[in-house]
């Protein structure tokens, strides 16, 4: 049931992300709603849960975007394994630290899609563009991680009250 | 946040899912597995479709509120303004706004001379580097890889790939975009190329005639990529390069891809 409703959560990010969010765009960055919901899954279920559900939203992305099914799924993966990382040594988490969290994904996220363009042939950015792009990005995520982490708490707490016998 | 840190960190897992993605995306990249792409994404169409046309309605109730909080600041008389009546003029305003991009897009195509194929943008990439848009026509529109896209303004892009129900079109803004093109008043040709702010014109020398901003960049059809008289933007700006055997220049380009909802896919011209 749980992983039903969390199908279609991250479904219907992907798809935001593709129909709504780029109406949004400031300094050539929009917001990525699948990141967003993909940190906020390590903060709250742990980084094996997060690995699956990158695995899951970067495929739905893959499959808007032109090129190869693969890229966005691979480069969303570094981000949430050195988060996990962060989250275990981290002796008092707070809102800054999952805004920060964001950012790295992003900056990471960027790099290992940049990567594999260049690894397929399919990309041609320059590297003054990619970073300019990148900081914006990361900036725009990390403004709206802790609202998107808030949210997916209110939902965690919601179905386990829905999912309680009564 | 303790859960989290309670849990196994997952190295095999991310390795297992990093080699595994990797593997996927240069299989899939193989021009065999074009077809079964294709059909993925097309799976995916229809809801895109949907949502996009709710975010159309979503942006003509925002800029309902828009409105209202600006004429408010502006002049008093207007809050006591009826707000379906508001409602009606805004939405008047965007179909007339709709009909005059169909109204361009029907004397483009009577112009133009060309066969065509109409379509609507579904969705947009979903990464920041890529500057593409997916429409609502495929293979079985006869839509196909490699033709030209265009608008009531001019020159949008080309098709990248294509499923039997939607196409991915590369726009002009994408940087591994690239057009040739000449200017309509000092004739000089040059290269246009793809960057997330404005089109970059790389302008070839040629002795006594320099480029002027104003001048339009129209696609010159040099390398058979696109047809030749295609409207692509106008000069804003030139830098001269005494040392270089190029100009640049920035070129406004005529079409907005944020805002681009319906486009033309020129179905009798392939590149060779």
């Amino acid at each position: 049931m749980r992983r039903a409703a969390g199908l279609i959560l991250m479904a219907g990010a992907a798809l935001a992300q593709a129909t709504w969010a780029p109406h949004l765009e400031v300094g050539g960055a929009f917001p990525n709603l699948v990141l967003l919901g993909v940190v906020a899954v390590t903060w709250t279920l742990g980084t094996r849960a997060a690995l699956v559900w990158a695995i899951v939203g970067g495929l739905l992305l893959d499959l808007t975007a032109s090129g190869a099914v693969g890229p966005h799924a691979l480069a969303l993966l570094p981000g949430v394994y050195a988060i996990g990382f962060w989250i275990r040594n981290l002796e008092h988490p707070n809102a800054l630290h999952v805004a920060l969290s964001a950012s790295v994904c992003t900056v990471l996220y960027s790099t290992v899609l940049l990567l594999t363009g260049d690894l397929l042939g399919t990309s041609l950015t320059s590297l003054a563009v990619a970073a300019q792009l990148t900081v914006a990005a990361a900036a725009y995520n990390a403004l709206l991680m802790p609202a998107a982490f808030e949210l997916l708490r209110r939902f965690q707490a919601l179905s386990r009250v829905a999912l309680q016998p009564t | 946040m303790e859960g989290a840190r309670a849990q196994s960190h997952g190295t095999g897992l991310f390795l297992f899912l990093c080699a595994a993605m990797l593997l996927l995306a240069m299989i899939s990249q193989q021009p065999w597995a074009a077809g079964a792409r294709g059909m993925a994404k097309s799976a995916l169409a229809p809801v895109e479709s949907a949502m996009t046309s709710s975010a159309t309605q979503v942006g003509h109730i925002t800029s309902v509120f828009g409105d209202v909080s600006s004429l408010r600041a502006e002049n008093s008389r207007l809050r006591a303004a009826d707000e379906q009546q508001r409602r009606q003029i805004v939405e008047l305003q965007a179909a007339a706004k709709e009909n005059d991009a169909l109204r361009k897009a029907l004397n483009f195509q009577k112009s133009s001379g060309h066969r065509m194929v109409a379509a609507d943008v579904i969705s947009r990439g979903p990464d920041g580097f890529s500057r593409t848009m997916e429409i609502d026509r495929g293979t079985a529109d006869g839509v196909q890889a490699g033709m030209v896209v265009a608008t009531g303004a001019g020159l949008l892009g080309r098709v990248k790939e294509a499923g039997p129900r939607m196409a991915i079109v590369q726009t002009l803004g994408d940087p591994q975009s690239r057009v040739n093109v000449y200017l309509s008043t000092s004739h000089l040709q040059g290269t246009m190329m793809g960057g997330p702010a404005s089109l970059q014109l790389e302008i070839q020398h040629m002795l006594g005639v320099s480029a002027s901003t104003g001048e339009w960049a129209i696609t010159s059809g040099v390398g058979g990529g696109y047809p030749r008289g295609l409207v692509v933007g106008e000069v804003a700006s030139v830098t001269h390069r005494a040392t270089s055997t190029s100009d640049e220049a920035q070129v406004a380009w005529v079409n907005d891809p944020a805002s681009t909802t319906f486009v033309l896919v020129i179905t009798d011209f392939m590149p060779s």
